[in-house]
């Protein structure tokens, strides 16, 4: 086990250095100058303001020893200084990153809470109505473009019948919790500020809604189609045949073992949360990591690309390994193969 | 599925589902919190503030941080909302020149006190300016003519120039000529003398506090979130009107525009065209109106290596004859926006309405064919049109573009459009290496001299274009001139040769319009950096 | 459910079993397939759409008038028009060709792509086998938006560096599922009857062990042209699909996303995203289940 551990973070360092030195490369293919675009008119004609942004940037420096200088800083946990926001990238992934596990988190819960017994039942009453509408909803839940619905939701339940609130994390009157995690809702269950509480929580409906479309689809198949095959088992017909009850078999026994791809799926299903709300922060104006990185990428700031490249690799290989361990405890033969 | 309907009605497992949702919808209700009584004491402004990353003056470089320093600091000189063409004393009781011009002599008023109440000195004049300078970021290009300050007594302080030639008033009224305590700044680490760049460590605490004389002083910066104001006690211009100023960020049109309604801001500063017009006939919202001295234009190239047809003066004439220029204007600005004759912006220089009657290009379909065929391209050409993938006052490049797109086909002009993202648009544009831009020019101060200079030295080298010496004689004459009638004379000469050369073609320049509530009022706007005459604001009596 | 009672009709009195009979199985086969018709019908519809829309738009799709700018939906406009006054139905039908070329050229320049690498690979077993599990992975490691924001920054905007960019990161589960599959077929018996007959590895590869792995990869293809044309959609969204004046769907929503009250220029262009995807995942559901031998037996 810790060999098998000791591997696994080994390739992690390979493929990270990897990851970033490819994003590092293409990033450096772009044929523009992140600096003339901080600068203003009258100052990017000015050849020693120029150079002096440059040197401050590290710009005058070959590529490679850019790169060289990126992982040192790495290994001090330093990520350099944002070319547009001209502080740390640190503070930045710190402050926007927040908003992007709450909204994600809350989005996966949602498709969890409802996406798993979804499936049981849609598995368990196969081609009943239920298992129909369950998949005809998962069907369209991963066919809907998310910024599409994410407009559609605004308009009606913002725009037209204004029950819900509107784009960003709080109402205007309401002002940021005092930071902790930077999590609006823990941070305002800390401060004992219930109004901030319940105007967050308001304001995570529409897009953690929105955002569980998809993950609720694929949660719901998967978790069907699991139980369907654990439904199909001898220890289940052996089980039947000693007059277990239903309800036992399928809580006590299928399920435990439907849920091995389920988490996989799931895993995966969160890493893609986590990097993949752009499209919903765009419509809902939300300060999160995802609108970091598209305007990071947008505007060329290679300090701030490449932290978030390091980040996304990170969290996707440590939210891999998860899964293969949570494996070897939903199922102990994994190991030992 | 026909028996889908009558199966629903049985009992099932979504009532848990129907709980959850029904929840999450008692709990969005509750979130709507009542409109808030105004306490007028504050005044709350809704603006964009994400670009904001520097309050130090001699930093500052971005589009919404002037909006604070002007209400947290004074300079020398200021001008008035509308009169861009002079300065009007504000710190500086008076001036004269000395030595030829090479030397300027301000008289300081006597009864001016920072906001923490100690009196402001000439030792403070010196300490910001010099500091402007040795700390070399983005504002002291601003200061080039500037060569250094020296103080005389108490209340005079010098300021050398280097080319008398050149005007330097009115820079001295943009924000990056603000003046603060010279006491105040070295208490956090402020360093005013050469090597500055490196020692000076006072930014972070200015970025937070403020050290001038304003009407208000700065609190809290919190980034995206909000900056607090804080009435300044010893304001040398009388009793000002509110405690607290808080300007919150809402990047959000629709959410300002619901804060508007509800009471929660006093003014909305991003609002788009449609929103706007929505509000036109609201009796509880007022639009404050100004012009503005930025806009939108687009160039085109001189060089025959880089598109043979627009290499020739004729055909680049043709484009510009061949835009409908009122359509613009009138349907996708909403009828908010002028359009001045060629690069200087109506308010300065004697660009005027006027002026584009009588030498501005028109929408004239037969006189651009005319052109095409004496440029021996009677069918027409194409030719390349680069934009940058953004929005633009309330309408977008990409927009703008279509429409231009759809113009010139009229005449047998193909435009390939090419979007980018703005980083590869300014390297190529500032490269000198695109056929065509449309792009957007915001002066860092009025002084018609950086329009004019610019458009003959830098913007000329990316369209290339080869300026004779003729055209940088007026345009230096009219830096020179101080006489207004002749001054404007001569810039008309200089935009008439520009108007004969077809680079630049004009599209708009924006009236810019903030949507204020009713329980405020002399709310005025200004073009000349900071947007808003701050210390202005009254509650509504 | 008009494809449903359309259907039943030819089906009537044909062959030598008893229609009763026959009737029974087809509306059986309906029942359990309606979801995967439906979705082929919405699949051809959009094609033939696609490739009559030049004929069948009402205006054309680049007729600006700015006079005619932001109309609701009307009888001359049947999905309004759009900020610059253009007819919004005719947009919407000439788009289908860009989202459907683009979902269509990714998945099958990814599957061909993907397979080829996937099979070779495990074919060839061994370290070159490694090699490209270790590339495939290190391509699932990157932050997707990045690498396409990226590589359109580096090529420029434009419809086929979209389709590169999305070709950059779509090969990899294809790669992987050959390489599963071929992995499966290495050991059957037939392959090494071809081994000792003396076949050579690439014959064996082409003629043998891929058109038995066929099946999956017609599922993955299926039901990923739609996950393609959601992706497409989404970049065109942010600015990297198409140039304009060519009307995409999600560069439609992306100029409408501000208009709430003209909910119209939106809403629509996203409709239709919706409904060729799910024609895509409807069927491509339905070939599964069809081509999964323990759903078809029961």
């Amino acid at each position: 086990m810790i060999r098998y551990l000791i591997t696994r973070l080994a390739s992690m360092v390979v493929m990270i250095v990897l990851a970033t030195l490819v994003v590092f490369l293409i990033s450096h293919l772009v044929p523009a100058d992140p600096i003339l675009a901080q600068l203003g008119d009258m100052q990017a004609a000015n050849p020693a303001m120029v150079a002096a942004y440059r040197a401050r940037w590290g710009l005058d420096l070959p590529v490679w020893q850019q790169y060289l200088i990126f992982l040192e800083g790495l290994v001090h946990g330093n990520f350099g200084v944002s070319i547009s926001t001209q502080r740390p990238v640190l503070d930045d992934i710190l402050q926007y990153a927040p908003a992007t596990i709450e909204l994600s988190t809350i989005a996966f819960l949602l498709s969890v809470i409802v996406g798993v017994p979804l499936g049981v039942i849609a598995a368990v009453r196969r081609d009943s109505w239920i298992d129909h509408v369950a998949r005809l909803l998962s069907l369209i839940g991963v066919s809907a473009p998310t910024f599409w619905l994410a407009f559609v939701v605004l308009a009606l339940f913002y725009g037209g019948l204004q029950i819900a609130p509107g784009p960003g994390r709080l109402d205007v009157v309401h002002l940021p919790p005092p930071f902790v995690t930077g999590l609006y809702l823990v941070d305002s269950a800390l401060a004992g500020q219930w109004d901030v509480f319940r105007n967050a929580a308001a304001h995570l409906i529409l897009p953690s809604t929105v955002l569980a479309a998809t993950t609720l689809g694929l949660i719901t198949r998967t978790t069907r189609a699991a139980m369907l095959e654990a439904l199909g088992q001898d220890y289940v017909r052996v089980g039947r045949a000693k007059g277990l009850k239903e309800r036992t078999i399928i809580i006590r026994h299928a399920l435990p073992n439907a849920l091995i791809p389920v988490v996989t799926l799931g895993g995966l299903a969160y890493a893609v949360l986590l990097s993949g709300t752009v499209l919903t922060e765009t419509i809902f104006s939300w300060p999160g990591l995802g609108r970091y990185t598209f305007r990071s990428a947008v505007s060329l700031d290679f300090p701030a690309i490449m932290g978030i490249t390091f980040l996304v690799a990170v969290v996707y290989l440590v939210i891999n390994l998860i899964v293969d361990l949570s494996y070897a405890l939903l199922d102990p033969r994994v190991v030992r193969q | 599925m026909p028996g889908l309907r009558t199966i629903a009605r049985e009992k099932s497992g979504r009532s848990a589902l129907r709980m959850l949702v029904g929840g999450l919808v008692v709990a969005a209700f509750a979130a709507m919190a009542p409109a808030q009584a105004q306490d007028k004491q504050v005044l709350v402004l809704g603006v964009d503030i994400s670009d904001a990353r520097n309050f130090d003056p001699a930093r500052m470089a971005d589009y919404s941080s002037p909006i604070t320093n002007g209400a947290v600091y004074d300079s020398l000189v200021t001008q008035k909302p509308g009169a861009y063409e002079d300065v009007v004393p504000s710190l500086a009781t008076g001036w004269e020149r000395l030595d030829d011009g090479q030397r300027i002599r301000f008289t300081l008023r006597d009864d001016v006190k920072f906001w923490d109440g100690s009196p402001l000195t000439a030792e403070d004049v010196k300490f910001s300016l010099d500091r402007l300078l040795n700390v070399k970021d983005q504002p002291a290009v601003y200061a080039q003519n500037l060569e250094k300050t020296e103080v005389v007594d108490e209340h005079t302080v010098d300021l050398y120039i280097k080319n008398p030639a050149e005007p330097i008033m009115i820079n001295l009224a943009a924000p990056a000529f603000a003046i603060y305590s010279r006491a105040m700044t070295e208490a956090q680490g402020g360093v005013s003398t050469p090597g500055a760049e490196q020692e000076d460590k006072a930014t972070q605490w200015l970025n937070q506090n403020s050290a001038g004389t304003g009407p208000y002083h700065m609190v809290q910066w919190e980034r995206n979130a909000q900056i607090m104001l804080q009435k300044n006690p010893h304001y040398w211009g009388g009793e000002v009107p509110f405690e607290r100023v808080v300007i919150r960020h809402i990047g959000d049109s629709a959410a300002q525009l619901l804060a508007l309604e509800n009471g929660d801001i006093d003014a909305a500063f991003n609002l788009t065209t449609e929103q706007l017009a929505t509000l036109e006939d609201s009796a509880d919202i007022d639009i404050a109106r100004g012009l503005s001295l930025d806009y939108v234009y687009m160039t085109l190239t001189s060089s025959p290596e880089l598109n043979e047809a627009l290499g020739k003066t004729e055909n680049r004439l043709a484009v510009a004859h061949a835009i409908d220029y009122d359509g613009i204007i009138e349907h996708l600005m909403g009828g908010n926006a002028v359009r001045p004759v060629n690069f200087l912006p109506i308010g300065v220089g004697g660009s005027t309405e006027e002026l584009l009657e009588r030498i501005g290009y028109r929408e004239d379909l037969d006189k651009s064919r005319e052109l095409l065929a004496a440029a021996g391209n009677p069918d027409g050409f194409s030719f390349q049109l680069s934009y940058a993938n953004a929005a633009i006052v309330g309408t977008s490049y990409q927009l703008l573009a279509q429409k231009i797109q759809s113009d010139l086909a009229r005449v047998g002009i193909t435009v390939e459009l090419n979007p980018m993202d703005q980083v590869q648009l300014r390297t190529q544009y500032t490269g000198g290496e695109t056929q065509s831009v449309i792009t957007f020019w915001n002066p860092p101060s009025p002084e018609p001299q950086l329009w004019a200079s610019a458009s003959i030295e830098r913007v000329a080298k990316r369209v290339r274009w080869e300026v004779p010496q003729e055209v940088k004689d007026v345009v230096a004459a009219a830096g020179a001139e101080p006489e207004p009638a002749k001054r404007a004379e001569l810039y008309t000469e200089y935009t008439e040769m520009l108007q004969a050369q077809g680079n630049y073609i004009l599209l708009f320049q924006p009236i810019y319009r903030i949507a204020t509530s009713q329980a405020i009022e002399d709310f005025n706007l200004t073009a000349a950096g900071w947007q808003v005459q701050m210390g202005d604001i009254k509650p509504s009596q | 459910m008009s494809a449903l009672a359309g259907a039943r009709t030819p089906a009537q009195g044909v062959g030598e079993t008893p229609p009763v009979d026959r009737q029974r199985r087809l509306r059986r086969q309906l029942r359990r397939y309606w979801l995967a018709v439906l979705g082929a019908i919405l699949v051809v519809a959009w094609i033939v759409i696609a490739i009559l829309s030049p004929y069948i738009a009402p205006y054309p799709y680049e007729q600006i008038d700015l006079t005619q700018r932001l109309l609701p939906p009307s009888a001359e406009h049947w999905l309004g028009t759009d900020m610059l006054g253009r007819d919004v139905f005719s947009r919407l039908l000439v788009g289908s060709r860009i989202s459907l070329l683009a979902g269509f050229s990714v998945v099958l320049i990814g599957a061909v792509v993907g397979t080829l690498i996937g099979g070779i690979a495990a074919y060839a077993g061994g370290r070159i086998e490694e090699l490209m599990m270790r590339l495939t992975d290190l391509v699932l490691c990157f932050p997707p938006i990045i690498l396409a924001m990226a590589i359109a920054a580096a090529l420029g905007i434009g419809a086929t560096n979209t389709v590169i960019a999305m070709l950059v990161v779509w090969w990899p589960k294809f790669a992987r599922l050959a390489r599963s599959l071929v992995i499966v077929q290495r050991n059957q018996e037939y392959v090494e009857a071809a081994v000792n007959i003396g076949y050579g590895p690439g014959r064996i590869l082409l003629r043998h062990i891929m058109p038995n792995s066929m099946g999956p990869m017609v599922v993955l293809v299926t039901l990923d042209v739609g996950q393609a044309i959601l992706t497409f959609s989404g970049l065109s969204f942010l600015g990297l699909g198409v140039i304009p004046p060519v009307p995409e769907w999600g560069a439609m929503v992306a100029e409408g996303r501000e208009l709430i009250q003209q909910w119209w220029v939106a809403a629509f262009p996203g409709f239709a995203i919706l409904t060729v995807v799910m024609g895509f995942n409807f069927l491509g559901d339905g070939v599964r289940d069809w081509l999964d031998p323990r759903s078809r037996t029961r």
